[in-house]
């Protein structure tokens, strides 16, 4: 991130922030949860591979299936839901739990992908992905196989039931927003900072003195945790889980949010959200029925087509354009793209 | 001559070998540079110095011979094992950390071999300051803020030499720290180069021999992966296989 990006980034969080607390009080409640609530749960799945990508260099496609991990893990302790797995463990403990599990799987999928890099990193996540959902929709005794676990309806919190739309989306809200900062405040750390170290050069990181392989498995887990949250709340949004929630198309549709938004940035997964989101719910009603998802296709081809680096990157050329002359003379690179863009004239009347 | 006379050396090297299929790249190479020493290592292209170097700081294993660093036999240890030991080196190409600005790459460099390395606290007042003050001995002190991907050449290089001055090390390997800079940079290099503290054991590699014989204790020359002469700088510039080498491959620089 420049010194240019951080200056901005904060009170633009703050803003963001601001307007999706108050945002519910104006619109219908359909779109609080269904859209709005919808996109935050799933864009903090999505930013727990802009996290790893952006920082560290790793496009992991295993994180659905790790936030259904934590799903799964909820959905097999909590009482109430159906079929009863293990059951009777109170949400205070279940939740824990599943952020923990998701976080345990986080390191393993780094543990075992640790090796590969690019393509291979891709595929081996894949696999792993693609593996558990397999054998979550063959067991039944753990999983109950094809139907999944359902009427898992959340916490109360504050004695309201989480199926409350305001509850369940100030809930999502708050965790984003968390999450959110702590990536940012995380990337500023000597771990973050070592992170992307890696993500530029991990022979010399190696060569200062960092056992590489552990950082980066160590991120691995992070991503886990942030990821094990998101699942943890698309299992109360969607009340319950199944292997589908931990599917292929799942996993794709997380990579498309991630990419359509933009890395770069942690909120880039989380505007991937919206436009898929958008698109998903209501491609229908604009398109033939039984080929809207041909819709959704052309949209996210022409988003990347027009901005392989997403919906942020069109917002950085844009900011680019539109202010030839940036204010900070720190910002080199900034300057010498506007120099080399900008028309003189204009350079030196300003 | 040497310094620190018959104890331990800093660097000891045994029989050192590296074959990279039909390729020796480097073969049969014994040193010993002693605690305190500035050796200098010659030779044309392709003579395996970069080689060397990449062994000892384990890049790669040798697949033979012995590497000793303070009489420890390090030859198994992963480079960053062979970092916490006091291993700093520097690369014949800056390999910096470009999507970090000049500030961030010397905060990542002052942790390499520190307890903390997972720390999830920002980085503290002692961090920053040691940061500050290797900036302003490699004279990059008011670019901290700037992208590392917007420097130039000459920049980039003595970043190079401050990221390897942050882990303290105690054996400092520099590849070619002089190419590509300016003749304004170069007595800078060479200032900044004698500054160095003196119980810290350097080698360099340096094709210009101007900037490598003033600071030599003593001067290794390589070919084809062997050490083909070793003596004080004033000898080796005299020497005629060194000036058959030199002449014969025409200088570069």
């Amino acid at each position: 991130m420049t010194p240019g990006t951080a200056r901005w980034a904060l009170p633009a969080s703050l803003a963001l922030l601001a307007v999706l607390a108050l945002l519910p009080l104006a619109i219908p409640a359909f779109w609080t949860a269904n859209i709005l609530g919808r996109a935050i749960v799933y864009g903090i799945v999505a930013m727990s591979l802009t996290f790893l990508a952006t920082y560290g260099g790793f496009v992991s496609l295993a994180q659905m299936m790790i936030a259904g991990t934590a799903g799964y893990a909820v959905a097999i302790l909590v009482p109430g839901a159906v079929p009863s797995i293990l059951g009777g463990v109170p949400y205070a403990l279940a939740i824990p739990t599943g952020l923990l599990a998701a976080t345990a799987m986080g390191l393993l999928v780094g543990l075992i992908s640790v090796r590969t890099q690019g393509i291979y990193l891709l595929m081996i996540t894949l696999s792993l992905g693609v593996g558990v959902h397999l054998f979550v929709q063959a067991n039944i005794a753990w999983f109950n196989g094809y139907e999944g676990i359902r009427n898992v309806v959340g916490p109360e919190i504050l004695g309201l039931p989480f199926r409350d739309t305001f509850v369940f989306y100030y809930t999502a809200l708050a965790t984003a927003a968390l999450l959110y900062a702590l990536v940012l405040y995380l990337v500023r750390t000597p771990f973050g900072l070592a992170l992307q170290a890696l993500r530029d050069n991990p022979r010399r990181v190696s060569a200062l003195g960092y056992d590489a392989p552990l950082h980066r498995i160590a991120a691995f887990g992070v991503a886990g945790f942030i990821a094990g949250a998101g699942g943890i709340l698309v299992t109360f949004y969607n009340i319950g889980i199944s292997p589908g929630t931990i599917g292929l198309g799942a996993t794709v549709n997380i990579l498309v949010m991630s990419v359509i938004g933009g890395l770069g940035h942690p909120v880039g997964a989380f505007i991937g959200a919206v436009i898929f989101t958008l698109f998903d719910t209501f491609a229908a009603d604009l398109y033939d029925r039984d080929r809207f998802n041909t819709l959704v296709g052309v949209v996210f081809l022409a988003i990347v087509l027009a901005s392989p680096d997403g919906v942020l990157g069109m917002a950085r050329r844009l900011r680019d354009a539109l202010a030839p002359r940036p204010q900070g003379r720190a910002d080199g690179i900034a300057t010498s793209r506007a120099a080399s863009a900008g028309p003189p004239a204009s350079g030196n009347g300003a | 001559m040497r310094p620190g006379g018959e104890e331990t050396p800093a660097l000891l090297l045994q029989g050192v070998g590296r074959r990279f299929g039909a390729l020796a790249a480097v073969s049969d190479v014994s040193l010993a540079v002693a605690r305190g020493e500035r050796r200098a290592v010659l030779g044309p292209n392709g003579a395996g110095k970069t080689t060397l170097f990449n062994l000892i700081c384990g890049d790669f294993p040798p697949t033979a011979g012995r590497v000793l660093l303070f009489g420890e036999d390090i030859t198994a240890l992963r480079p960053h094992h062979r970092a916490r030991r006091g291993v700093g080196r520097t690369y014949q190409t800056s390999l910096l950390f470009n999507g970090l600005s000049v500030r961030d790459n010397l905060l990542v460099a002052l942790r390499g071999a520190r307890p903390g390395r997972f720390s999830w606290r920002l980085p503290p007042t002692a961090d920053r300051a040691a940061a500050q003050l290797l900036a302003e001995r490699v004279r990059i002190a008011a670019l901290l803020d700037t992208p590392v991907a917007a420097l130039s050449h000459g920049q980039r290089r003595q970043l190079e030499v401050g990221m390897a001055l942050a882990c303290e090390p105690r054996l400092l390997m520099l590849d070619e720290p002089a190419a590509g800079l300016s003749p304004v940079e170069r007595p800078e290099l060479v200032a900044l180069l004698r500054s160095l503290p003196r119980d810290l054991t350097l080698i360099v590699i340096e094709h210009d021999m101007d900037i490598a014989l003033p600071i030599a204790d003593l001067v290794t020359v390589m070919k084809d992966g062997q050490v083909v002469v070793e003596g004080p700088p004033d000898r080796i510039e005299s020497d005629p296989m060194v000036q058959a080498i030199y002449l014969g491959h025409g200088r570069s620089h």
